[in-house]
């Protein structure tokens, strides 16, 4: 299975009945499938090996391929960070992990400016087919520093790709995309979709994975719910937000929300926003990360430079306004995306 | 050390400074009458390496083509030095289509995947990448060693000091070449590192260290040649440190009133000294000196007529090589 | 029939109670001999819960559920 849409392949299912896992288990499997496929493919970071990533990315690894193959860092990401980029010059495929996306200003120089640049620096002379992943998100009272998404800052900069998938399928076949693709590849996983048993987990972070190795595409979004009111693009752990919302307005107010989930940033999928806007006449976006200068501007921009026509009303967005991420669990809950921002936000859409 | 091996160095050295000095040339040509950085036909910042030949030469020597380098935001003795395709490499500072990155690097991100080389134009950062060269290398058959060169300035990056350790601990065949030619642009070493040497660093980084002065290209030889080979042989990484000279300003452009030895520096340029030296010792006279300046010329002219006379990237182009 | 235990995470204590955190399959799927049914936790350690036997699952407990170690959370027929 190559190219086709995670979402038709999970449904039907392989294996025992639609075989569940959390999206930390779906990553971890694509990981280890890949490293199966390819000697070359090693995981990098720090508590990827006997702890297995702290966010579960890499469970299992260091079991199935050993301390070679799975390698625990110092607190050093400069320095392994640009390990990876070295060893995938020389043809290796390096898996990288940023332990939480907050700490990219320790290490950016190598991310933005070595990573990114050197296949164009190079005239396109030499590859960089490494992935960097990280885990990003909020919602869990970590505060300022950990609890950002930060992918508009990433999908800002030329020169890397960013994936970020909200389900586990998606997950696991991103994954298999990034390692298989010879560009840098900045992998975002939202803690909240994870299904670790720590965090409090939407049901749809356990989900059915098919066994065998597939690929998602890069740079297609996907509809993940069919409608006609109004369409929602958005990504992460917001896309079940987005469903959770759509489900009870369905039931409550007779809306019929379409969603979109991006699940890449670089490439944009253009094209699947446009077509839905051009439909349904209205637009919201949901993003987690900051709101100015990002993700939900974007959208709005290529919507706007398209044709500005296609809008009913004035667009709306969700996304956190501006502000540190608070840490007392009342003030967080003001400032995220959530569930009840999105359904006020549906309203007003609708009004105008 | 024998006299091939003596000839080699010093015609290495003077290769890279008649580039130096051709470089220095095109690049003022048409900045006048006042110095205009965007200008003519190689605009932008320009470094230029001369004196400090003699730690690209004896380093180099010890390397074979697919050994890695990585070189810094002055790269053009290193890249000489490690047999980086002269022609391209030229091309690609005059930022022109047949360059080594189709005139999209110029002069401080230069590419050259035959020989393993690239380099950077961010203090400290070429160290990284070289770590994951080695580790690469060690993971293959083979004895394939990475070097980074980097300054003395950028001995005191974090970059730096990260790369050490994990050199260290992960025992990659990797040697780490500090020139330390006194000056992080304006800021000398005394007023930026609060030990004398940087080679005593490496002892708090788990790895042998060394300092050689005078620039002196055979002791550098020789301290390379042990670095390079306890790196092939499975021993890990070392750290060297070479006190060298910057003959010229940081940037070309840089008025350097800050340096007030200035008038002592010529007197120190390393390759007339060290072919005093040959020729005291009967390896070099006059005739073989002159042969391999002129050689080194007609080189060195018929790569700077060959970019000359390149075509410019078209605009319409300035889109690709993002994504491969 | 086989019965399907919560996992005696913390031996020291034997008593302590944990929370099934997520399970992987549904009321009455069909499962194969160790396949992964659960994922459970006991204060900071978190456990897998295997088949024990092939067959049909029934689940005694849901998800977010407390239950003691040793506690029987499942049966494959």
């Amino acid at each position: 299975m190559s190219a086709t849409d995670t979402s038709a392949a999970a449904g039907a299912g392989a294996g025992q009945a639609g075989r569940k896992l959390t999206t930390a288990r779906a990553i971890a499997e694509g990981i280890a499938q890949e490293m199966e496929r390819d000697q070359g493919v090693v995981v990098i970071g720090e508590d990827v090996g006997a702890y297995g990533g702290i966010f579960g990315a890499t469970g299992g690894l260091l079991d199935q391929f050993g301390p070679e193959r799975v390698l625990d860092t110092p607190i050093s990401e400069t320095a392994f960070i640009g390990l990876g980029i070295g060893a995938a010059v020389e043809g290796m495929r390096p898996v990288v992990e940023l332990m939480f996306a907050d700490f990219f200003g320790v290490c950016m120089d190598q991310i933005y400016n070595h990573m990114a640049k050197i296949h164009y620096e190079s005239g396109g002379n030499v590859r960089v087919p490494m992935v960097l992943m990280m885990a990003a998100g909020g919602g869990y009272s970590d505060a300022e520093q950990h609890s950002q998404c930060l992918w508009g800052t990433f999908a800002h900069l030329p020169g890397m790709k960013v994936v970020v998938p909200s389900n586990p399928a998606d997950a696991k076949g991103l994954m298999i995309s990034a390692i298989r693709d010879d560009n840098p590849v900045v992998y975002v996983f939202h803690k909240g979709i994870m299904g670790l048993p720590w965090m409090a987990k939407n049901p749809r972070s356990v989900a059915p994975v098919p066994e065998e190795a597939y690929q998602t595409p890069i740079g297609k979004a996907t509809v993940a719910r069919v409608g006609t009111d109004a369409t929602v693009v958005t990504l992460s752990l917001s896309v079940h937000h987005a469903l959770d919302v759509a489900d009870k307005m369905a039931a409550e107010a007779g809306v019929d929300l379409e969603v979109i989930d991006l699940r890449s940033l670089v490439p944009l999928d253009t094209e699947t926003v446009l077509s839905s806007v051009a439909r349904t006449g209205r637009l919201l976006v949901v993003d987690e990360d900051y709101q100015s200068f990002g993700m939900s501007g974007e959208i709005a921009a290529r919507v706007a430079e398209t044709d500005p026509g296609l809008l009913r009303a004035p667009l709306r967005r969700v996304a956190v306004p501006d502000v540190p991420i608070p840490y007392a669990r009342s003030l967080e809950r003001a400032v995220l995306p959530t569930p009840e921002r999105i359904e006020a936000a549906v309203h007003d859409l609708l009004k105008a | 050390m024998d006299d091939k091996t003596r000839l080699d160095l010093y015609r290495v050295m003077v290769l890279s400074r008649t580039f130096e000095e051709a470089i220095l040339r095109e690049y003022h040509a048409d900045k006048k009458p006042a110095f205009d950085i965007g200008a003519g036909l190689v605009p932008g910042e320009m470094h230029l390496s001369a004196g400090q030949e003699p730690v690209a030469a004896g380093v180099c020597a010890h390397l074979r083509a697919e050994d890695a380098v990585t070189a810094t935001h002055r790269p053009h003795h290193v890249a000489i030095a490690h047999g980086v395709d002269l022609d391209k490499m030229t091309a690609e500072i005059f930022g022109r289509e047949t360059g080594l990155g189709h005139g999209r690097g110029g002069h401080m991100h230069l590419f050259d995947p035959r020989v393993h080389f690239s380099c950077s134009g961010i203090i400290a950062e070429g160290l990284p990448p070289a770590l994951g060269q080695a580790f690469a290398f060690a993971r293959a058959d083979g004895d394939r060693v990475a070097v980074a060169f980097t300054g003395e300035g950028a001995a005191n990056q974090g970059a730096f000091h990260e790369s050490l350790n994990l050199a260290a601990l992960w025992k990659l065949p990797v040697v780490f070449v500090v020139e330390d030619n006194d000056w992080a642009i304006s800021v000398p070493r005394d007023v930026s590192t609060a030990i004398a040497s940087n080679a005593d660093r490496a002892a708090a980084y788990g790895m042998p260290g060394e300092r050689i002065e005078d620039n002196d290209v055979e002791a550098i030889y020789a301290a390379a040649g042990a670095a390079v080979g306890r790196a092939r042989s499975g021993e890990g990484p070392t750290l060297l440190e070479v006190h060298t000279l910057r003959l010229w300003g940081h940037f070309e452009g840089d008025p350097q009133a800050y340096r007030p030895e200035l008038s002592d520096v010529p007197g120190k340029d390393p390759i007339p000294a060290y072919g005093q030296r040959l020729t005291q010792d009967g390896v070099l006279d006059a005739d073989a000196a002159k042969a391999i300046k002129d050689e080194a010329s007609a080189r060195v002219e018929k790569a700077v007529a060959f970019a000359k006379s390149s075509p410019v990237p078209a605009p319409e182009t300035a889109l690709d090589y993002v994504f491969t | 029939m086989t019965e399907v235990v919560f996992p005696r995470l913390l031996e020291k204590e034997p008593g302590a109670e944990g929370v099934l955190a997520t399970w992987f399959v549904s009321d009455g799927d069909q499962v194969a001999s160790g396949q992964l049914l659960a994922e459970v936790m006991v204060e900071k350690v978190s456990g897998e819960v295997l088949a024990p036997a092939a067959g049909r699952v029934s689940l005694l407990i849901g998800e977010d559920q407390t239950a003691r170690q040793g506690e029987v959370i499942a049966r494959v027929d």
